[in-house]
C-alpha cells in the first residue's frame, strides 16, 4: 500500500501558522459537531481576527477603535451579531421560497396523479361492497389488486435535502384532504418486521399507539373517518435504505388490502429506478403499478439558489472570487447536498459578520434595501446604528466619517446590482449550453480577469468616447481577452450560435433582467427590434424569392441575417461585461460587504477531526496548559500517559513493538531525564534488567495498567490497531503523517 | 391416514345422530327456511346483535353452476373440496389445499363458502403478521368483536400464548356451536327468522400458511395448527389451511395427523384462455388478441397474475388501430392489428422475463401525452451513458476504488498502483506469470466470478482512493491549470478530507455493503455490490480510466 509506505516521512511537528490558529482549531471539532452558537465561539475568533489581521486600508481608525477598546468590541458584538440574524433571517426566506417554487410544480402533478388513481381504486371497488369490514380479501380480479406507487426520483445520491421535500409534499397533500404518513427507512428495519412499519402507520393516523398493530384497525380508523373519500397517501422517502424484505412485504400486504383502504404509495428513489429491481422481491415488484415523478436536480436547485441569493439578492454581504470557488469545489468534491452549501454559505456569513468591523452597518444596507422607496434612509440608518455604540467609539467614528462612507455605499449597491444584470443576461444565454450559475458566478466574481479585462487604457474617458454613439454597442469590439474555455466565453460563443427562435427568447429574459437599467434596456429593445424587423423583411423577402428560386438561397440567406443579430447580440454582451460588470472586490470599500477569508471557511467545513486528535495528542500541553508540562520537546512524566504513549510510538514504523514500546513508556514515566532517556532508546532492550529492579516510585502493576489502558485509547481514537493472532507482540499503526 | 379418515368419519357418522336427535326436526325445515328468507335479512342484519351470520360470506348464496362457471379449469378441485367438506354438519378432516400463486385457491374456497353458505372465520397469515394477531383475528371474529375507536382499536381477548389461544378459541367455538343449534331450533319454531345459517359447522381458514414459517415462532405455531383439530376435538369445527407450498416443507415427522393434500395445478393454456376471455366486454376481439399473444407469453410464464397484468396494456395497444371496439373480427383484420402488435409483443415479452414491467410502462406513459412533473422532460431524454443522479466527486472516486478494491485481487494491488502511477508497467509486469501459470490463473479467475465481488477492509479502500485520486489529479492537473485557474491554493488533496462520511453514504445507498464485525477490531470489511456498467458510468463522468485498472485474466 503506496500510503501506508510514504506516510511516516510526512510526521512532522505541526506549522507555526496553526500554532497560531489553534485557539480556533481547538473549537474546530465542536463548531462542526454542533451548530455555532453565537456568543461562544464566534466572539473568539472576531477578537482574535481584529487583532491579527491588517485593518482595511480604506478606514484605519475604525479599525483601530475596535483594537484599542475592548468594552466596545461587546457592544460591537451584540450588533453585528443583530446584524446578521437579520441578514440570515432574509437568506433563509429567500431559500425556502425558490425551493417551494421549484417543488411546486411536481406536487401538483403528484397530487392530480393521486386523485386520478384514487378514482379508479375506488371504480374497482364496486358498490355494495359487503367484504369492507371483513377479514377475508374481496373477490376481485388481480389487476385491481395492484397499488399505485409513485416513484419521486430525487437524482441524489445524499438523501438529506430529500428529507425537507418529502416533508413539504406530505404537507401539501395533507392540506388537500389526503390521509398522509411519512415512512422513512427507519419503520422498515429486518429487526422489527412488518409490524415496525404497521406501528408507525398507526400511530401517525390514530395519533395513539395501538397494542397489537395490524391492517384491521386500520382499515376500521378509516371507515369511522368523516372524509373516507380521500385516499391514504404512504410517503416512504428513502428506498435505498430500507430493508428489501420487509419493503415487499409490506407492500404485499398493502396489496391485500387496496381495496378496502385506498392507499397510494409515493417512494422516493435516490439513484435509479432500477433500484427498486434489486431491493424488492419480484412478487411484491408485481404488485406495483409505478409512475416517475421527477423532482429538480439537484443542478438546478442550486442554480436557482445561487441565483436568488449571490447574484438577485442583496443579502448585505458577499462572497469573494476565492471564497466563491472554494465552496464550488467543496460542493462538486464533497457536498453534494443544498444543505451543505447553504450551511458553507451560513458559516461565511457568520464569520464575515462577527469579522468585520464595520458589518453593522451592512443591517443599514439591507433595511435601505426592503424600503428602497425612501432614498434618503440609508445615511440615517447607519447613522443609527453608529449611535448606538459606545460613548467612547463614537467620538473616533464621528459623523462625519459616517456621511462619508455613505455614498461610497451606495455607489457599491449600484455597481453591484449592475454586476448582477450582466450576470444574470449572461446565464440566461449559458442555459443553453447547460452552463451552471455557480460556475459562471466564480469566473465573473474572478478580479484578475477583470484586471486582465481593463487595461490601463480603460479609463472614465475611453468609456465615454465608447459610449458616446449610440449603436456603438452593437458593434463592440471587445478588446479583452477572455480565458479559453471559461464559462463566460462559451456563453459568449452559445449566443453567436443560437437559432433564431431561441435568440428571440433570450432577449425577452434580458429585456426583463434589465428592466431597471433604462439604458441598457433600450439596448435589448433595440435589439429585439431589429430581429423582429429583419425577420419581417425576411418573410417579405422569402414570400418574393419562393416565387422564384426554392430552398437553398433563402434559407442560407436567413441564416445570414439572423447570424447578424446574432452577432450584435453577442458584442452587446460583450459590451456589457467590459462596462458593468465589474466583480465585487474591485469597488473600492468592499471589504464592508465582502467575505474574503478562505482559509477560515475551509477549516470550518472540512473539519479533519482525525488529524485535530494526532495534534492534540502530541501537543497535549497546549490545551491542558498547565505548569508541570511546559516543555516542548521532551516527553515528562506528568503529561497524559496517552500522550506519551503516542509520541513515543511515532518512532516505530507502522508496526510497533509493544514490548520495546512498554519499555520507553516505562522509561519515561521513570526517569524523566530527557538525556538518559535518549541514550537508552538506542538499546533498549540491553539495560532492562536495570530498570525493572528500579521501580520504587511505581509498581510495575500500575504501569502495566496505565500502559494497557493507553493502547486502549489508541486504539478507540482510531490510530491503532490491535495486534493479530501471528504477529501477536506487535500493534499495528494505522494513522500516519498529519 | 386413510384409516383414520375412515375412523374419524365412522365417529363422526356415532355422532351425527346425537346431533341430529336434537335437531332431527329442523334439518329439513331448514333447508327451505334459507332459501325464503334470504330476501329480508339484509336491514336487519345491522340491527340486530352480533349473531352468527356475521360468520357467513354475505351476501346471497350462488348456485353450484355459477361457482363453476366462475372458475373454468377448477371443476374438478371443486367438487373434490365439496366432497371433503361433506353434506350438511358432517364433520370433517382438515384440509390443505396447496398450489402456486393466483391458481384460485382462496377464491374457490370464499366463493364455496359462499355458496354453502356455512360460517367461517378466514385469517390470511401475511395480514396476521404475528402469532398474536393471528390469534386475536381468530378470536375477534368468531366474538363477533370490531376493533373501533370506542373500544381504542382493542382485539377482544389479549391472547399471545398457544396455550391461552387453544383455551379461548375451544370456549368461543363452544359459544358459536351452541348458539348456532340454537337459531336452529328458533328458526324451526319461528318462520319470521331474517336468514339461517346452513348447518352447525364453523369452518377454520388459515391461509398464506407458508409464510408461518418464516416466524421466529413458527416451530410452535405450525405444530399448533396442524394439531389444532385433534386439540379441540369439537366435530363441529372444520380446519382448512391454504399454502402455496406443497405440504412435504411444513410436516416432516412432526408427529401430528396429515391433513388432507388438495392440489391446485397450474392453468394450462385453455383455462388460461378462458379465464381472461370471461369478462371481457368484446370476447371475440378478446380472443382474437389472445390467439396472438397468450402462447408465447405461455412459455414464460402461466400465472394468471402477471398475464394479465402484461395483457391489460398490451390489449389496448392492440385495439389502438380500432375505431369501434365492439368489432367482430375477420381475418383481414386479424392479421392487420397482428402486424401493428408484433413490435410490441417483443418487448412486452422481455419485460415480463425481466419482472418489472411496470416501471418503463410508467416512464412510456411519461412519454407519451400527459407531462407528469414539471421536469418530466429531464427524465424521458435519459442518455444512457450519463449518470442520472448526482454524486460529489470524491463519492464518486470512492466508488470506483471500491469496485476495484471487490473486483481485483488485493495481491495485483502493488502492480496496478505502483508509484509510477502504473498502467503499463503493471500490466506487462502481470502478464508474464499470467502465461506461466495460464490453468492455475484461469481457475483463479473462474473462482473469482464464482465467488462474485470480493470484500475489503478499509485501509485498502482508502489506499486504492488515495492512488487513483492522485493519478487523476496529476493527469488532470495541467489541463486545470491551464484552463481555468479556479484552484485554490492550500487545498492539497482537496478529495481526501471527508472520505469517511462519503463512505458512510455509499453504504446507505446500498453501493457498498458492510460487513457486521466488531469496529473495535478495525477489521470491518466492505464490499462492493455496484454494477460494471454503473462503475463504467461513474468513471466516465470523472474522466477516469477505469477499464486500464480492472483486472482481467
Amino acid at each position: 500500500m503506496k500510503m501506508a509506505a510514504s506516510a511516516p516521512s510526512r510526521v512532522e511537528p505541526s506549522s507555526d501558522q496553526e500554532n497560531g490558529d489553534n485557539s480556533l482549531q481547538i473549537q474546530q471539532p465542536f463548531f462542526l459537531l454542533h451548530k455555532a452558537a453565537p456568543d461562544k465561539s464566534d466572539r473568539k475568533p472576531s477578537r482574535r481576527r481584529i487583532t491579527s489581521s491588517p485593518p482595511s486600508p480604506n478606514k484605519p481608525g475604525a479599525a483601530k477603535s475596535v483594537d484599542d477598546d475592548y468594552s466596545g468590541d461587546h457592544s460591537h458584538e451584540h450588533l453585528r451579531m443583530e446584524a446578521f440574524q437579520h441578514a440570515w433571517s432574509d437568506v433563509e426566506a429567500t431559500i425556502e421560497g425558490v425551493l417551494r417554487s421549484i417543488d411546486s410544480g411536481t406536487f401538483e402533478a403528484i397530487y392530480s396523479w393521486i386523485s386520478e388513481s384514487f378514482s379508479i381504486i375506488r371504480t374497482h371497488v364496486s358498490s355494495g361492497f359487503s367484504e369492507i369490514s371483513r377479514s377475508f380479501p374481496a373477490a376481485v380480479e388481480s389487476v385491481s389488486r395492484r397499488l399505485f406507487t409513485g416513484l419521486v426520483l430525487t437524482k441524489n445520491m445524499e438523501l438529506f435535502d430529500d428529507l425537507r421535500t418529502f416533508e413539504e409534499l406530505g404537507r401539501f397533500l395533507r392540506s388537500h384532504g389526503c390521509h398522509v404518513a411519512n415512512l422513512s427507512s427507519l419503520d422498515f428495519l429486518a429487526k422489527n418486521g412488518i409490524g415496525g412499519c404497521i406501528t408507525s402507520l398507526l400511530r401517525q393516523f390514530l395519533a395513539a399507539s395501538v397494542d397489537a398493530p395490524d391492517m384491521l384497525t386500520l382499515s376500521s380508523w378509516y371507515n369511522d373517518q368523516v372524509n373516507n373519500d380521500t385516499p391514504i397517501i404512504l410517503i416512504i422517502d428513502d428506498l435505498e435504505r430500507c430493508c428489501g424484505s420487509v419493503l415487499s412485504d409490506f407492500i404485499l400486504l398493502l396489496s391485500e388490502w387496496v381495496m378496502k383502504i385506498p392507499v397510494v404509495l409515493i417512494i422516493g428513489v435516490a439513484t435509479t429506478p432500477d433500484r427498486l429491481r434489486s431491493i424488492i422481491q419480484s412478487e411484491a415488484l408485481q404488485c406495483l403499478c409505478p409512475f416517475k415523478f421527477n423532482l429538480g436536480t439537484l443542478a438546478e436547485r442550486m442554480d436557482a439558489v445561487v441565483e436568488a441569493i449571490l447574484v438577485k439578492q442583496c443579502p448585505g454581504f458577499f462572497i469573494s472570487h476565492k471564497v466563491a470557488v472554494f465552496m464550488r469545489n467543496h460542493f462538486a468534491n464533497h457536498g453534494g447536498t443544498m444543505s451543505s452549501f447553504i450551511r458553507a454559505l451560513k458559516i461565511a456569513c457568520v464569520q464575515h459578520f462577527s469579522m468585520e468591523p464595520f458589518s453593522f452597518v451592512l443591517r443599514g444596507l439591507i433595511e435601505e434595501d426592503i424600503q428602497r422607496s425612501k432614498q434618503g434612509l440609508l445615511p440615517k440608518a447607519i447613522y443609527n446604528c453608529a449611535s448606538n455604540i459606545s460613548p467612547c467609539d463614537r467620538n473616533k467614528m464621528d459623523e462625519e466619517a459616517v456621511q462619508k462612507l455613505v455614498p461610497e455605499i451606495i455607489q457599491l449597491k449600484r455597481l453591484h446590482f449592475l454586476w448582477s444584470i450582466v450576470v444574470l443576461c449572461l446565464y440566461e444565454a449559458g442555459k443553453y449550453d447547460k452552463l451552471h450559475l455557480l460556475d459562471l458566478l466564480c469566473e465573473a466574481l474572478d478580479p484578475e480577469v477583470y484586471a486582465s479585462r481593463v487595461p490601463g487604457s480603460f479609463t472614465q474617458e475611453t468609456r465615454h468616447t465608447k459610449a458616446s454613439s449610440p449603436n456603438d454597442c452593437f458593434t463592440h469590439q471587445h478588446n479583452f481577452t477572455m480565458r479559453k474555455g471559461g464559462f463566460i466565453s462559451r456563453a459568449m460563443r452559445k449566443v453567436r450560435d443560437l437559432a433564431e427562435s431561441h435568440l428571440l427568447s433570450l432577449l425577452k429574459k434580458w429585456e426583463r433582467h434589465t428592466a431597471d437599467i433604462s439604458e441598457i434596456h433600450e439596448k435589448v429593445k433595440e435589439l429585439q427590434h431589429m430581429l423582429k424587423f429583419e425577420d419581417c423583411q425576411q418573410l417579405k423577402k422569402d414570400s418574393m424569392e419562393i416565387a422564384k428560386i426554392h430552398g437553398l438561397q433563402s434559407k442560407s440567406n436567413l441564416g445570414r441575417v439572423t447570424k447578424r443579430v446574432n452577432d450584435k447580440a453577442a458584442s452587446f454582451l460583450a459590451y456589457l461585461i467590459e462596462k458593468y460588470m465589474q466583480p465585487i472586490e474591485c469597488v473600492p470599500f468592499h471589504e464592508i460587504v465582502c467575505f474574503k477569508n478562505v482559509k477560515k471557511l475551509q477549516m470550518a467545513l472540512v473539519g479533519d477531526s482525525r488529524r485535530r486528535i494526532q495534534v492534540d495528542l502530541l501537543e497535549s500541553h497546549k490545551i491542558l496548559s498547565c505548569s508541570c508540562c511546559r516543555n516542548n520537546n521532551i516527553l515528562l512524566p506528568s503529561m497524559h500517559d496517552t500522550s506519551i504513549m503516542y509520541s513515543s510510538c511515532q518512532e516505530h514504523g507502522d508496526l510497533v513493538n509493544l514490548h520495546d514500546w512498554y519499555h520507553s513508556f516505562k522509561r519515561i514515566l521513570l526517569f524523566p531525564n530527557s538525556k538518559r532517556r535518549h541514550k537508552l532508546k538506542q538499546s533498549p532492550l540491553s539495560k532492562k534488567q536495570k530498570f525493572t529492579d528500579d521501580s520504587e516510585k511505581l509498581s510495575e502493576v500500575a504501569i502495566q495498567s496505565r500502559f494497557c489502558r493507553g493502547v486502549t485509547e489508541l486504539q478507540i481514537a482510531g490510530l491503532l490497531r490491535m495486534q493479530s493472532k501471528r504477529r501477536p507482540d506487535f500493534v499495528q499503526r494505522v494513522a500516519f503523517g498529519l | 391416514m386413510l384409516g383414520w379418515f375412515l375412523q374419524k368419519r365412522k365417529m363422526g357418522k356415532d355422532e351425527v345422530p346425537l346431533i341430529t336427535r336434537r335437531t332431527t326436526r329442523s334439518s329439513s325445515a331448514t333447508a327451505i327456511s334459507t332459501k325464503n328468507n334470504v330476501v329480508e335479512s339484509t336491514t336487519s342484519t345491522n340491527i340486530c346483535s352480533p349473531s352468527p351470520i356475521d360468520l357467513l360470506y354475505g351476501g346471497e348464496p350462488i348456485d353450484l353452476d355459477v361457482l363453476l362457471s366462475n372458475f373454468p379449469g377448477r371443476h374438478p378441485q371443486i367438487r373434490e373440496l365439496l366432497q371433503i367438506l361433506g353434506p350438511l354438519n358432517a364433520p370433517m378432516l382438515p384440509v390443505f389445499v396447496y398450489g402456486g400463486p393466483s391458481t384460485g385457491k382462496t377464491g374457490i374456497l370464499l366463493q364455496l363458502f359462499r355458496h354453502l353458505n356455512r360460517p367461517f372465520v378466514y385469517s390470511s397469515c401475511r395480514t396476521c403478521y404475528s402469532p398474536r394477531i393471528l390469534f386475536e383475528s381468530v378470536l375477534n371474529q368468531l366474538s363477533y368483536h370490531q376493533k373501533n375507536s370506542t373500544n381504542g382499536y382493542s382485539s377482544v381477548k389479549r391472547c399471545e400464548k398457544p396455550s391461552d389461544f387453544v383455551n379461548f378459541l375451544r370456549e368461543a367455538l363452544v359459544g358459536i356451536v351452541k348458539s348456532l343449534k340454537e337459531n336452529r331450533r328458533k328458526s324451526k319454531s319461528s318462520k319470521k327468522l331474517e336468514r339461517s345459517i346452513d348447518g352447525n359447522m364453523v369452518y377454520l381458514i388459515f391461509d398464506k400458511l407458508e409464510l408461518v414459517k418464516d416466524w421466529d415462532k413458527s416451530s410452535t405455531i405450525l405444530p399448533l395448527l396442524f394439531n389444532l383439530d385433534s386439540m379441540l376435538n369439537i366435530p363441529e369445527v372444520g380446519l382448512i389451511f391454504i399454502s402455496s407450498t406443497p405440504p412435504d416443507t411444513f410436516y416432516s415427522s412432526m408427529g401430528y395427523i396429515e391433513p388432507i393434500p388438495l392440489y391446485f395445478p397450474t392453468y394450462n393454456e385453455d383455462d388460461l384462455r378462458q379465464i381472461l376471455v370471461r369478462n371481457q366486454a368484446n370476447p371475440k376481439l378478446y380472443s382474437s388478441f389472445l390467439d396472438v399473444v397468450l402462447r408465447p407469453f405461455c412459455r414464460i410464464t402461466r400465472r394468471l397474475d402477471e398475464l394479465s397484468a402484461v395483457f391489460s396494456p398490451l390489449f389496448i395497444e392492440y385495439c389502438k388501430p380500432l375505431n369501434d371496439l365492439a368489432i367482430v373480427p375477420n381475418e383481414d383484420l386479424k392479421r392487420k392489428l397482428f402486424s401493428n402488435l408484433q413490435p410490441h409483443i417483443s418487448l412486452f415479452l422481455n419485460e415480463t422475463f425481466r419482472v418489472l414491467s411496470q416501471s418503463s410502462l410508467g416512464a412510456e406513459r411519461t412519454k407519451d401525452g400527459e407531462p407528469r412533473g414539471s421536469k418530466s422532460k429531464v427524465g424521458t431524454c435519459e442518455d444512457s451513458d450519463e449518470l442520472d443522479f448526482h454524486m460529489s466527486t470524491s463519492a464518486k472516486y470512492l466508488l470506483i476504488s471500491a469496485f476495484l478494491a471487490s473486483r481485483n485481487p488485493a495481491t495485483l494491488d502493488a502492480s496496478f498502483f505502483d508509484s509510477r502511477g502504473g498502467s503499463a508497467d503493471g500490466r506487462k509486469r502481470r502478464r508474464k506469470p499470467s502465461e506461466m501459470a495460464k490453468g492455475q490463473k484461469e481457475a483463479e479467475e473462474q473462482e473469482l466470478l464464482s465467488k462474485g465481488p470480493g470484500s475489503f477492509p478499509l485501509e485498502r479502500l482508502l489506499a486504492i482512493f488515495q492512488c487513483i485520486t492522485s493519478v487523476a489529479e496529476d493527469s488532470l492537473g495541467e489541463e486545470v491549470q491551464e484552463e481555468d485557474s479556479l484552484e485554490v491554493e492550500g487545498q492539497n488533496n482537496p478529495l481526501m478530507s471527508d472520505v469517511l462520511l462519503q463512505l458512510s453514504t455509499l453504504c446507505n445507498a446500498n453501493f457498498i455493503v458492510k460487513g457486521g464485525t466488531c469496529p473495535l477490531e478495525g477489521s470491518t470489511r466492505y464490499r462492493s455490490v455496484v454494477s460494471e456498467d454503473l462503475a463504467l458510468k461513474v468513471a466516465k463522468s470523472v474522466k477516469f480510466p477505469l477499464a486500464k485498472y480492472v483486472y482481467r485474466r
